[in-house]
């Protein structure tokens, strides 16, 4: 019984190193360290957004088209609205919809690769093609055809880059799970008589989870550009909300006369994308095995 | 490998900070072109078609105007009408019978005569649905202009008929007070019979006038060609050899394209650069009067927009001149009517609804909102002469209407679609507007607000403002030819309709033209149509 009861402990430890090890590998990265703090940074201010500035981010007032000042940080735009309060509160939709778009996609991408890697046959051919007919379509032309279909909103353009999203996350869930399927515990598991489900949730999906999350990462990135894009095109968040996408389009009247009305609501998405490349780059590093000394 | 992101992010730093650097710089980098003797006019849209009655927007009339000429004309800075290719007119003593003396030795571009034949051509091919020169697309302007087409029961025109080679009589069912101001329109210019006859079709893309310049070519959505005539009925004119017209869409874009020297002459700028023109000593500023109106509508099939009481709440809701501050750079007027000051029977004692959400409230109140009520606005996102930015004046209404508890969702789309819904009435609320074609009343009041405009689909009255007092008034104005009878028909109406509150008129936007500084002889006309043909540098 003691020896037994050691035993576990030291499992304890074992399993205990593996994180430790990450986080030693991760914390000399410098880019993914950088991208992180970049990111971190964002979500704190998309949180103490009202903490921050003592403006509505849609309320209008007499002072407009000011440059940046003491008062307004980022300047005013053509309504008087404060361009920084605008911007920290797009934070929040930027970072919301990447989110969620990309969870979403993770989801339902995971789960048909999932099904077409492990099952085979016809489920592969037809999730398969599914996959190729999304991918023949340039992602952001997909966006536009469904939320034109579906209506413009912030919510229905999430919606789009989710879809978009789903033949690349199922694509890495399928491969992955090609390779996994036929490792040794696997077949051990099947020979034991181990159900299908149990064996695709306890022992190949863990597995193939670290390429998901870098791509994760990534997406996240693209999904902030999409988000934009659509907002730009006035597909995606309608007025008066603050999305940076938004803005850029709003301004581009004033590129020579208020040029700070398109400057800071373009740097914030170059941050924002500049920060999940940098953080997914840097895991993808990290979790790659050729990778480690 | 590890160093690749950083390097990444540095590119991508250097690479911005050089966009931002070109888009500063550029002024000395544009290519001098040779223009030699000719003007390069660059404007928002290419043209639709080249035959002058099948269009209806304003870049299409411009070029068909420099092509073409009408019997008669505006004159150079307003609506009244002066000898075109007929040098006088007389009018009946009942007012149903035109009869118009032509232009001798006039010749088409093609080399034929212009004479009566061709104006009772041209007219029939109008008219007449049956007409086998009837052909290429829809004849829009007519019908709109003069009741219907032949064997409608509301046509005005019963016969165009040639007096002699030089005399042509239109004899008219019931006489109709804008008639002449109507055939001023660009749209009712003369074609060459021989090259409509040739091939009906194709005229869209060959014109053949008596106008100032002779068609040369048209690369679509780039560029349309046009030469000196230069047996032009008037001498000394065109002024130039050549007139290019090149479609520059964006606003920005085109103003930058004038500013490099690519162009001469601009339309559709954002009234937000209309002061950086005043500034540079290389470039002028026209304003052109705006014989337009931006207004909001409310579409009276839905409720509650029926109730006249919600209507006026929300017409004392609206901020006209923080509008006009925010988004015309002050360069419109409010509007308190639907047309503007200077033309006839402006009535200038109506009530305005002044800014007072207090009043607004109070009216809310009485019409049973008290607990607020939730409405959608509609705003183009594309920019209109009229409105140049319809979506920000539509978050600009939506933060007052906030304050008397009105919950205004805004919808957009693009124009093309924009257009749809509204004219099918789709809206609740909506932003629009409308520039005049001939500076006569009719062409605004009956237009936009009579009840036979307000079809299903279609509609120009898109409030579906159905008052048959307002209808018997209209109408009466347009069979009368005393004009000062009409004017007190049309004061009349306006009252009405102020009192009604089917829009809320916003605006009467001053358009700002652009243009480089040694131009001479440019006058921005209010109906935007151009004499190009009299700029010289």
């Amino acid at each position: 019984m003691q020896t037994q009861t050691v035993d576990i402990r030291n499992k304890v430890v074992e399993e205990d190193k593996p994180w430790k090890d990450f986080m030693r590998s991760f914390l000399r990265h410098r880019s993914a360290v950088i991208g992180s703090v970049i990111i971190l940074f964002l979500i704190l201010i998309a949180i103490i957004a009202p903490v921050l500035t003592p403006f509505e981010y849609s309320a209008k007032s007499n002072d407009l088209m000011q440059s940046p000042s003491a008062n307004h940080w980022f300047g005013t735009d053509e309504m008087g609205r404060d361009i920084f309060t605008r911007v920290i509160y797009g934070a929040r939709i930027s970072l919301w919809v990447g989110f969620f778009a990309v969870i979403g996609s993770i989801v339902l991408g995971s789960l048909l690769g999932l099904i077409a890697g492990f099952f085979g046959g016809w489920r592969d051919a037809v999730i398969s093609r599914i996959f190729d007919i999304l991918l023949a379509f340039p992602g952001i032309l997909l966006a536009i055809a469904m939320v034109t279909i579906l209506g413009p909103g912030i919510n229905n353009a999430m919606i789009a880059i989710a879809i978009i999203n789903i033949p690349t996350f199922g694509r890495l869930m399928r491969s992955s799970v090609l390779r996994i399927k036929e490792e040794d515990y696997v077949l051990a598991a099947k020979a034991m008589g181990m159900k299908n489900g149990r064996i695709l949730f306890h022992h190949i999906l863990p597995n193939c989870w670290t390429p998901i999350m870098v791509q994760g990462t990534l997406s996240f990135a693209t999904a902030v550009i999409e988000a934009a894009a659509l907002g730009f095109l006035g597909l995606g968040a309608q007025p008066p909300e603050p999305e940076w996408g938004t803005m850029l389009a709003d301004s581009r009247p004033f590129i020579q006369t208020a040029p700070w009305t398109m400057i800071f609501p373009g740097l914030a998405i170059v941050l924002t994308v500049l920060g999940f490349n940098l953080l997914g780059d840097g895991l993808r590093d990290i979790f790659d095995p050729r990778m480690k000394q | 490998m590890k160093k690749r992101p950083i390097w990444t992010g540095m590119i991508a730093l250097v690479f911005l900070l050089s966009i931002f650097l070109v888009a500063c710089g550029g002024k000395e980098g544009g290519i001098k072109k040779d223009t030699g003797n000719s003007l390069i006019y660059g404007r928002g849209a290419d043209s639709k078609k080249l035959d002058p009655i099948q269009v209806t927007d304003g870049e299409s009339l411009q070029v068909t105007q420099m092509i073409y000429d009408t019997l008669v004309q505006y004159k150079d800075e307003n609506t009244e009408v002066q000898p075109g290719l007929a040098e006088k007119w007389e009018n009946s003593a009942d007012g149903k019978v035109w009869t118009f003396h032509l232009r001798k030795n006039v010749k088409f571009h093609d080399g034929t005569p212009f004479n009566a034949d061709a104006v009772v051509f041209n007219f029939e091919r109008w008219m007449d649905k049956n007409h086998p020169q009837h052909k290429g697309g829809e004849f829009t302007y007519y019908p709109d202009m003069f009741g219907g087409y032949k064997g409608d029961s509301t046509h005005v025109i019963n016969k165009v008929s040639k007096v002699d080679d030089h005399t042509v009589k239109f004899e008219l069912n019931r006489p109709l007070g804008p008639f002449l101001a109507n055939i001023a329109m660009p749209p009712f210019a003369i074609g060459s019979p021989e090259a409509i006859k040739k091939d009906p079709e194709k005229f869209n893309e060959n014109p053949v006038g008596t106008g100032p310049y002779k068609f040369v070519e048209w690369k679509k959505n780039d560029t349309i060609t046009l030469e000196k005539n230069p047996d032009y009925w008037v001498k000394g004119l065109p002024k130039t050899d050549k007139l290019i017209f090149k479609s520059i869409p964006d606003n920005t874009a085109r103003f930058n394209a004038l500013k490099s020297g690519d162009i001469d002459l601009m339309n559709g700028m954002n009234p937000t650069d209309a002061p950086q023109v005043e500034k540079d000593s290389k470039l002028q500023l026209f304003k052109q009067q705006g014989m337009n109106v931006a207004y909001l509508s409310f579409n009276m099939k839905k409720k509650p927009f029926d109730n006249p009481k919600v209507r006026q709440a929300i017409s004392y809701a609206v901020n006209k001149e923080g509008i006009i501050k925010n988004f015309y750079a002050g360069l419109a007027e409010p509007a308190i009517n639907p047309y503007p000051s200077f033309m006839m029977g402006y009535n200038k004692d109506v009530k305005e609804y002044e800014f007072n959400l207090d009043k607004a409230k109070q009216l809310l109140k009485e019409a049973g909102f008290e607990k607020g009520l939730k409405l959608k606005l509609h705003a183009p996102q594309d920019p209109r002469p009229y409105l140049p930015n319809g979506k920000k004046v539509a978050e600009f209404l939506k933060e007052d209407f906030k304050k008397i508890g009105i919950d205004a969702e805004i919808v957009t789309a693009e124009w093309k679609t924009y257009q749809d819904q509204v004219k099918s009435g789709q809206h609740e609320l909506a932003l629009y507007g409308w520039n005049g074609d001939n500076g006569d009343p009719d062409n605004f009041l009956y237009v936009l607000l009579d009840k036979n405009n307000a079809r299903e689909k279609d509609a120009s009255n898109i409030s579906y403002y159905m008052s048959e007092e307002v209808h018997k008034l209209l109408v009466e104005a347009q069979s009368t030819v005393d004009q000062k009878k009409r004017e007190e028909l049309y004061k009349k109406a306006q009252e009405i309709i102020k009192k009604d509150a089917p829009w809320v008129p916003l605006v009467h936007a001053t358009v700002p033209v652009a243009g480089k500084k040694e131009l001479k002889g440019f006058f921005p006309h209010p109906t935007s149509g151009y004499k190009l043909y009299k700029v010289s540098r």
